[in-house]
């Protein structure tokens, strides 16, 4: 395969500079603070404060910080809980779909599954702690009503259950865009293939397992990586509904970030717990790409 | 075109712009409070134009949503707007969080004055965010009339002097105008309370005694949540179990704040305390706090979180509901509370309970509620608070906003707070904490002794711990571990002179001597 020739610059400045804003925003918007964030996270900083240089130590304190490790495990298990339901659940609901024999069923459910996205992600986790909270949630009232009131507790405030709880926010997990994706990718599969494998016998739960997951799984592996970055960055969920109680039961290591920022006014020290989020980030990122392979990628290998 | 499918939609459009459409101005402003003035308008012309978070008292809201919206400071405003005619207030609100007032006043952005709890402010005095008061304290207040309160001090106008005077900061200054004051104290049902012949207790045993007999008649002995119990409770059982020995471990006397803080130890003298010992796990005292406060939760709600906890007792659920006067509001002003009800404050813990308490009457925790502070907003005309045309306007209003009238008009608009001017008296309902206000005030208030970090950690593994969540030896561990940081962290900041508090802890070893149950390095 040649190489294509390279263009010169002049002859593609009206691109350049369609492209300049984009990349000029990009620049003071994403870029710099984390240039900013990287640099502070080196020093003892407090708003309003004067900046001291401190080296690695806020590096050096997090893992020593009482609340590291229990943040991590809880990070751990959210990730693993939320890849899983994120990937595996609308797969099956786009796969059901994509089962239907009529176009317009077709259009009218992804029509459905994809509406509740247009509700706020705060309203979604105002909703949920209605239905969970304290001694008046939906939850516990229905499981008084059907004779398991001892069952019955503050869903979001017990250190025992206050994980699972927040793990459970957007139950049943099949809505919005990954069922989308996974439709996408579904389509995409020649019709060839499907009756190719009818004529060898495949069927039911068979072809979906050796014909549609394989041919889905770049779809899979971009979700993985939204969802972990989503799943490792986010805390906004815990912030409303837990604010990482009871205890640390629920903190994980975003939240703390954002507390040391905000509240402590030990900007250095969240930044050094951003920088090392980010690194993990890119380190699963990395990791998901070099190793998890799609159909495409397992083509690709084979020419 | 039109068709009749189309009919629902178009109603439901129109119903939802007819209920989302702007109310008139005049409406608007009772909602909606006083909002900046209008482009064009007089007001907006004028050169001085001044934010105020009232916090409470912000025009156009009902407090615990009873009664009419609020508007007692609007006419306040409108009557200083007319005596200064450069000036315009607008009403704003406030989240009244840390978070955002840190990031206001980093960008000089906050309202000019503002409802803060004065604590937070220590925090941050250094950073030059707010306006010390002292001087303008100390000079008449020009809407006092003569012969009057104020007319030769603006301090002399402050009803609860000593507890107003003990707002200063550690480092001496006054930093906030006490506008109003605010007790605890435990409501409860007369009505279940006669049914179970039931008292108000005397003591710690009696008053676990009745719970234990409310918790049997399958009420919930005592709703707290979980904020106040480690705010308040801590505090309180501290109090009983170290107000006894308090005499040799008081090390610094500070004249500014002795007329209400008479022994009180700050930040500087619990750091070196906890360097001997107390406040660890060798400090039997410390141990005894944790087992009182565990052993009393078994009264109280399942779940200490909750949003909801008047709920829990206006539908009598609860028998018993632990908060502050703000709680008057609702329960004197709601015409749907079935029950009758009274309020009694927490009763002493014999030696018969703790061998470390004296029995005495417990103290009080309360104090000053909405505590106006002055911002460097208020001096941005200048930059410099000694030439400030607007700062002299805030102070100014701040001063009007104390002449007895308008402070009767604001503070006893809204059945929460005792009024903090002379000549102004509470509604009868608030006269039980007016009563209680009497008594001694802390020995400490761990809420505001570090900084946010420990508060963060102490609450969150105090609610853990309540809600057995982690035993007591771990438990006590990560307090130590957060007292640790807190200490260090202290020390460092704020520059403690550790050699004046080591001279004063030699001084007092005659008062300590004897005192059983000290920890191993307070010997």
């Amino acid at each position: 395969m040649g190489q294509s020739r390279r263009r010169p610059i002049s002859q593609n400045l009206g691109c350049y500079g369609l492209l300049a804003p984009t990349f000029l925003l990009l620049a003071v918007f994403s870029v710099v603070p984390f240039v900013w964030a990287f640099t502070t996270s080196f020093y003892r900083y407090e708003i309003g404060g004067e900046a001291t240089w401190v080296g690695l130590t806020n590096y050096i304190e997090y893992p020593q910080d009482p609340t590291c490790g229990i943040s991590f495990r809880n990070l751990l298990f959210l990730t693993t809980f939320s890849v899983v339901v994120h990937v595996v659940f609308p797969l099956i609901v786009a796969r059901l779909i994509f089962a239907l024999s009529s176009e317009r069923a077709r259009y009218a459910y992804r029509i459905i599954f994809l509406v509740p996205i247009v509700v706020p992600g705060v309203a979604v986790l105002m909703i949920w702690r209605g239905l969970v909270y304290g001694d008046n949630g939906i939850v516990n009232e229905l499981l008084r009503l059907v004779g398991l009131a001892e069952v019955a507790r503050g869903w979001l405030s017990d250190p025992n259950t206050v994980l699972w709880a927040v793990a459970c926010v957007g139950f049943p997990f099949a809505s919005g865009i990954n069922i989308l994706i996974y439709y996408a990718g579904l389509t995409a599969i020649p019709e060839s293939v499907h009756e190719a494998a009818e004529l060898d016998g495949a069927s039911g739960l068979g072809k979906f397992f050796r014909i549609d997951l394989p041919l889905v799984l770049s779809q899979v592996k971009l979700l993985v990586i939204l969802t972990v970055i989503g799943a490792v960055q986010g805390f906004q969920g815990m912030f409303i509904l837990t604010r990482g109680q009871p205890g640390f039961e629920s903190m994980v290591p975003g939240l703390w970030m954002y507390f040391n920022a905000f509240s402590f006014q030990r900007m250095g020290y969240a930044c050094a717990i951003g920088v090392i989020l980010f690194l993990i980030i890119l380190v699963l990122t990395v990791l998901n790409l070099k190793y998890f392979k799609s159909a495409e990628d397992m083509t690709a290998a084979a020419t | 075109m039109l068709k009749a499918r189309h009919i629902p939609l178009a109603i439901i459009l129109a119903v939802g712009v007819w209920a989302l459409w702007p109310p008139s101005d005049d409406e608007a402003t009772v909602r909606l409070g006083s909002g900046p003035a209008r482009a064009g308008s007089d007001k907006a012309a004028r050169p001085y134009q001044l934010r105020v978070a009232p916090g409470l008292y912000l025009p156009g809201t009902m407090p615990q949503s009873v009664g009419k919206p609020l508007k007692g400071l609007l006419e306040v405003a409108e009557k200083f707007e007319q005596l200064y005619d450069d000036t315009h207030i607008e009403f704003v609100g406030s989240p009244g969080v840390r978070e955002w007032l840190v990031t206001q006043l980093s960008a000089g952005t906050a309202p000019d004055i503002l409802n803060v709890n004065v604590e937070n402010v220590w925090q941050d005095v250094q950073k030059g965010w707010y306006v010390p008061l002292d001087a303008y304290l100390e000079q008449p207040s020009p809407f006092a009339r003569p012969g009057e309160p104020g007319s030769k001090q603006w301090w002399d106008v402050f009803k609860y002097q000593a507890i107003t005077r003990g707002k200063a900061a550690p480092d001496g200054k006054s930093y906030c105008i006490s506008y109003d004051m605010v007790e605890t104290g435990i409501f409860y049902n007369k009505d279940v309370f006669d049914k179970l012949g039931l008292r108000p207790p005397k003591d710690w045993a009696e008053f676990l005694d009745g719970q234990q007999r409310l918790r049997e008649a399958g009420y919930i002995p005592l709703i707290v949540h979980v904020q106040n119990a480690t705010d308040w409770g801590v505090d309180l059982v501290f109090d009983q179990l170290y107000y006894p020995i308090l005499g040799g471990i008081d090390l610094r006397k500070d004249p500014t704040r002795e007329a209400y803080l008479a022994g009180y130890l700050d930040w500087d003298e619990i750091c070196y305390l906890y360097g001997k010992g107390f406040f660890t796990r060798q400090d039997p005292r410390w141990r005894e706090l944790w087992r009182i406060l565990k052993d009393w939760r078994r009264y109280w709600g399942k779940d200490l979180s909750t949003e909801d906890m008047m709920r829990l007792f206006v539908t009598e659920k609860g028998a018993m509901y632990w908060s502050a006067s703000w709680v008057v509001q609702k329960l004197a002003r709601d015409p749907d509370i079935p029950f009758r009800w009274g309020i009694f404050y927490l009763p002493p813990i014999p030696p018969s309970v703790s061998p470390y308490s004296g029995g005495h009457e417990m103290c009080v925790i309360g104090g000053a509620a909405v505590q106006y502070v002055v911002t460097n907003s208020a001096f941005k005309d200048t930059g410099d608070p000694a030439t400030s045309e607007r700062l002299k306007r805030a102070i100014a209003f701040l001063q009007f906003l104390t002449a007895p009238e308008n402070a009767d008009l604001v503070t006893n608009e809204v059945l929460s707070m005792l009024p903090n001017v002379r000549g102004v008296e509470p509604h009868p309902e608030l006269k039980p904490f007016d009563e209680f206000l009497k008594r001694r005030y802390t020995t400490t208030k761990w809420w505001f002794t570090f900084d946010m970090r420990f508060n963060e950690i102490f609450l969150r593994m105090c609610d853990l711990y309540l809600n057995d969540g982690i035993a007591e030896e771990p438990y006590l561990e990560w307090t130590e571990k957060n007292l640790d940081f807190a200490v260090e962290t202290t020390l460092r900041r704020k520059k403690v002179d550790l050699e004046a508090l080591d001279r004063a802890w030699r001084q007092l070893a005659p008062l300590r001597a004897g005192v059983k149950g000290l920890p191993d390095g307070a010997k």
